[in-house]
């Protein structure tokens, strides 16, 4: 590459980064300041940092609590997401049967809605089954919500796969539940980790229904902790900030987990 | 070693017309290399995967040593089978492949550790243990796969097109491979290929199929030599029979036959006296017709007009046409064969390899089995 293009490339790319990261960025400056130097100056670098507000929003504003419910529905949602969503995008990708296509297009179409639709149905059954204002409740939703693009996702990778991987595993003796786990998922895994990350990522900053569904303070996620410090008349845009960047951990990591996975060609070589 | 016996087998597919096999009568003995050997869509690869168990079975019944197998599970049926797209494991590593199916069957870890072992020095893949399919090359995977069926120690082998991906030259050592595989084992084989080439070098017997029906059964030079049906002749060789619609006449006591102005009387072992009047289709190789005649009294000879010559280096092919009927004729003549486009020669044909078809396209004088 001629060194004027690539030089004109790596201003182009430059220039992107510095917008996708700056809100980032400062964001992450704003979780450091005060209020009242935010309000002096919205741009100011930290000087002094305020490490403290960390300790103080996990410890005096419930951030702990708000941190670990969402751990446990996020966590538990993605997880039956993963292993529901693969079980059925394999058996639609694997196996011949009647209505098969109906069912991927009932699941598919489900899709195109806006989900906002569904919450006031959605409030009621959780009520009527005594799910209303519960963890448990808010991961049901939140599996209903996102099972049908996982199974979009993963049915699409499984149905790219050689049949022939499959009649060999199966003349090696493996019957149809040992082929899923022992031969499709660990080749899926890059799929897989897609919707874990998009999962993740996704129901972690999920505010609507969480707002709708939950009231109870000790069922309280992340996005509605965040929300604690908007008052009717004012804001703390600092502790948002710092509520945000420790709201974002997580996100990351798990991340920098998977993505490795993303970019792994897992089927290179199965087949000429 | 076993005995695979397919007495009428039949598959339908559903919502489909037409069976995709029908009727599949064969058997195939102890430690025999049967090549199932067909153009695309004849219905062989379905047979192969009803005796794999792959497929169900529509009718018919598909035995194993005696043993009616038709309701046995693939994986109960002791059988190991080679795919065209080698199905390696992408996320195992060569020993993890090899070892899969001997997991399955709870044989104990130092005997996996064995066989594997043996399997991979056989097959020169001792050095790949620790890699994955990616970094194999075709002919690597290809032995992988090879071994992934011989480390089960199987009582058939089924091979499925294996040598389709490969390039040429390696597809050539690879055969020479799987024939050795075969002589060391003398393990009972099915192989289905639509390569004649292979099917003629590899194959104890070859079954012909086409539209889901057996066309033919025999050792490769039998049916090679007396091709059952004009469908046979004209699929086998390279390049095939030349065919011709020809009349029986009543000259020779119904052994000549018109192809245009054109009078061939076929000797007595070639073709039993037929009604004159009867429309038959006469067949002759190409390497049954030369360009210089060798003055034997059953050799006719042909006016053409030279329109195609292919030099393949130590043989020639001549592609002419017949003067009076423009028909096309091939001839497979010397490497120096001295002839161009455009030139009038007499090409002549030997009657003695001389083959007649009934107007069904059945062979009129047919010696081969077809059990």
């Amino acid at each position: 590459m001629p060194v004027l293009t690539r030089t004109l490339v790596l201003l182009a790319l430059s220039l992107y980064t510095a917008f996708a990261a700056g809100p980032f960025v400062w964001a992450a400056m704003l979780s450091l300041r005060t209020t009242t130097e935010i309000h002096l100056n919205h741009f100011a670098f930290p000087n002094p940092a305020h490490w403290e507000k960390f300790p103080d929003a996990w410890y005096n504003s419930n951030y702990a609590t708000y941190f670990m419910n969402s751990i446990e529905v996020v966590i538990a949602a993605v997880v039956v997401l993963t292993i529901v969503g693969a079980m059925a995008a394999h058996c639609l990708a694997r196996y011949r049967f009647r209505l098969n296509r109906v069912i991927y297009f009932i699941l598919f179409s489900t899709i195109i809605f806006p989900p906002q639709i569904t919450i006031i149905a959605l409030f009621q059954i959780l009520v009527n089954y005594g799910l209303y204002n519960s963890k448990l409740g808010l991961t049901l939703v939140y599996v209903a919500l996102q099972l049908p693009l996982t199974i979009y996702i993963l049915e699409s990778f499984f149905a790219r796969l050689p049949a022939d991987l499959f009649d060999a595993a199966r003349m090696d003796g493996y019957s149809d539940w040992e082929i899923f786990w022992k031969v499709s998922l660990p080749i899926a895994l890059p799929a897989v980790a897609t919707t874990v990350i998009l999962n993740f990522i996704l129901l972690w900053n999920e505010f609507l229904f969480a707002v709708v569904l939950i009231t109870d303070e000790a069922n309280r996620t992340l996005p509605l902790g965040i929300q604690r410090f908007i008052g009717d008349t004012q804001e703390d845009i600092g502790m948002i900030a710092t509520g945000l960047m420790i709201a974002i951990v997580p996100v990351i990591i798990v991340y920098a987990f998977f993505s490795e996975k993303l970019i792994q060609g897992m089927t290179a070589g199965a087949v000429k | 070693m076993a005995i695979v016996r397919l007495e009428r087998l039949t598959k339908i597919y559903e919502r489909a017309q037409t069976p995709a096999v029908k009727d599949v009568s064969v058997e195939i003995g102890h430690g025999e290399f049967m090549v199932l050997l067909g153009p695309s869509g004849c219905g062989k690869t379905t047979t192969l995967r009803m005796i794999a168990g792959l497929e169900s079975i529509s009718d018919g019944t598909l035995s194993i040593d005696g043993q009616i197998v038709n309701g046995v599970p693939a994986k109960d049926r002791d059988i190991a089978m080679v795919f065209q797209s080698y199905a390696l494991y992408p996320h195992m590593t060569v020993w993890d492949n090899l070892a899969f199916g001997l997991k399955r069957r709870s044989i104990p870890r130092d005997e996996i550790e064995r066989r594997v072992r043996n399997v991979a020095a056989t097959l020169g893949l001792s050095e790949f243990l620790k890699r994955k399919p990616h970094a194999l090359s075709g002919g690597q995977r290809q032995r992988v796969a090879l071994g992934r069926a011989i480390v089960r120690n199987p009582k058939v082998f089924l091979f499925d097109e294996p040598l389709s991906n490969l390039d040429a030259a390696l597809r050539v050592s690879t055969r020479g491979e799987i024939a050795a595989l075969h002589r060391r084992l003398g393990a009972t084989m099915i192989y289905v290929t639509h390569d004649q080439v292979e099917a003629m070098t590899l194959g104890t017997r070859i079954c012909i199929m086409s539209n889901g029906r057996v066309a033919q059964v025999g050792t490769p030079l039998d049916v090679y030599h007396n091709p059952a049906s004009t469908f046979v002749a004209g699929f086998l060789g390279n390049p095939p029979m030349n065919l011709f619609p020809a009349v029986v006449t009543d000259d020779a006591g119904g052994r000549t036959l018109a192809i245009g102005s054109l009078k061939l009387t076929i000797p007595p072992e070639r073709m039993a006296p037929l009604p004159p009047g009867t429309s038959v289709t006469f067949g002759i190789r190409p390497e049954h017709v030369s360009a210089h005649g060798q003055g034997r009294p059953t050799e006719v000879p042909f006016s053409c007009e030279v329109v195609q010559v292919e030099r393949l280096g130590a043989e020639t092919l001549v592609i002419s046409e017949i003067a009076d009927s423009g028909a096309r004729l091939v001839a497979r003549s010397g490497g120096d064969v001295a002839l161009d486009l455009g030139d009038r020669v007499t090409l002549y044909a030997d009657l003695s390899a001389a083959h007649v078809f009934d107007a069904a396209g059945n062979a009129l004088r047919q010696q081969t089995e077809t059990r």
